[in-house]
């Protein structure tokens, strides 16, 4: 092998080693679907309560939800070929994820039963947990329209404390539309436009 | 004139190459996710992983999940010295080149 021909193979060493190791970190998972379920199921709850003023109507819709989300990943996992290996980023935000869950739902319902519960400390303690839990996972990913999420979700928290029930209700509404129905559909987006790329680099 | 490196020949060869940078990036990977990120046959993976399990570079834990048998390769910590060695290595034998 003449030098730089055993260079170019060297150099062919360097650039594969930062292929594989790009190839390993990055995710192929799709989450902007999850957002745009949440975020409908919110929307049912929100009906629910304001046309039937049941009081479980949130309880039992987050129930259910949480049944039909859990079937969904299952039913995903097992179409799936291979499995993708876990990462400590992705370990980081399931963790944020589900501390969130479990908080909110002990939090919710404690309140509730205590009968300390009003529409304002309920959607700005959910508005927190949620900017809490965007903010977390944007920066962990060094996303902005994730970390912009978490900020509309501490806006409303903030606006949540003040004006009327029907105010409180409309600034509800909006952060879901925005950080679960959009921000779900633009991640959405993202993930096929990567798919797209990785499936024409593999060609 | 200072003396080159010599290159670690576990690592060098280029599935062995891909294998340990593919496990540098993630906690735990299977069999299946290597051999579809590397293109590799069955049989030269298997043959390839184990010359890194023997080096001691790749640990490999064998379980059942739902009844179904999983291999589960993780790089070890001798496995990530071993691969960080090696780059520095390779930079240093290639030296200015990297960036042209």
């Amino acid at each position: 092998m003449t030098a730089s021909n055993e260079e170019l193979g060297l150099k062919d060493r360097l650039n594969l080693i930062e292929t594989m190791i790009s190839e390993g970190r990055r995710t192929t998972e799709s989450w902007g679907w999850t957002f745009v379920f949440w975020g409908v199921a919110y929307y049912i709850a929100i009906a629910w309560t304001a046309i039937y003023h049941w009081p479980w109507a949130w309880l039992v819709t987050m129930a259910g939800a949480w049944v039909l989300y859990s079937a969904i990943i299952r039913s995903k996992q097992k179409n799936k070929p291979e499995r993708r290996p876990g990462t400590t980023i992705g370990r980081a935000i399931f963790a944020i994820w589900i501390s969130m869950g479990v908080s909110l739902s002990l939090l919710l319902p404690a309140l509730g039963f205590s009968d300390r519960f009003n529409q304002h400390i309920f959607v700005a303690i959910v508005a927190a947990m949620l900017g809490v839990a965007n903010g977390a996972s944007g920066m962990i990913i060094r996303w902005k329209a994730q970390i912009a999420s978490a900020f509309v979700w501490w806006a409303a928290t903030v606006a949540a404390c003040f004006g009327s029930d029907d105010q409180c209700t409309v600034v509800f509404l909006v952060a879901i539309f925005l950080c679960q129905i959009v921000f779900g559909v633009y991640a959405m987006n993202c993930e096929a436009r990567l798919r797209k790329q990785q499936e024409a680099n593999h060609v | 004139m200072s003396e080159l490196p010599e290159l670690n020949p576990v690592i060098h060869g280029k599935l062995r190459l891909a294998l340990l940078s593919l496990l540098v990036g993630v906690e735990e990977a299977e069999f299946t996710w290597l051999r579809s990120k590397t293109g590799s046959t069955d049989g030269n993976l298997g043959a390839q992983i184990a010359k890194l399990e023997e080096a001691g570079y790749v640990s490999v834990e064998k379980k059942f999940v739902q009844r179904k048998p999983q291999t589960l390769y993780r790089m070890t910590e001798a496995g990530r010295a071993a691969l960080s060695e090696y780059i520095q290595a390779l930079k240093k034998l290639l030296g200015g080149a990297i960036g042209a």
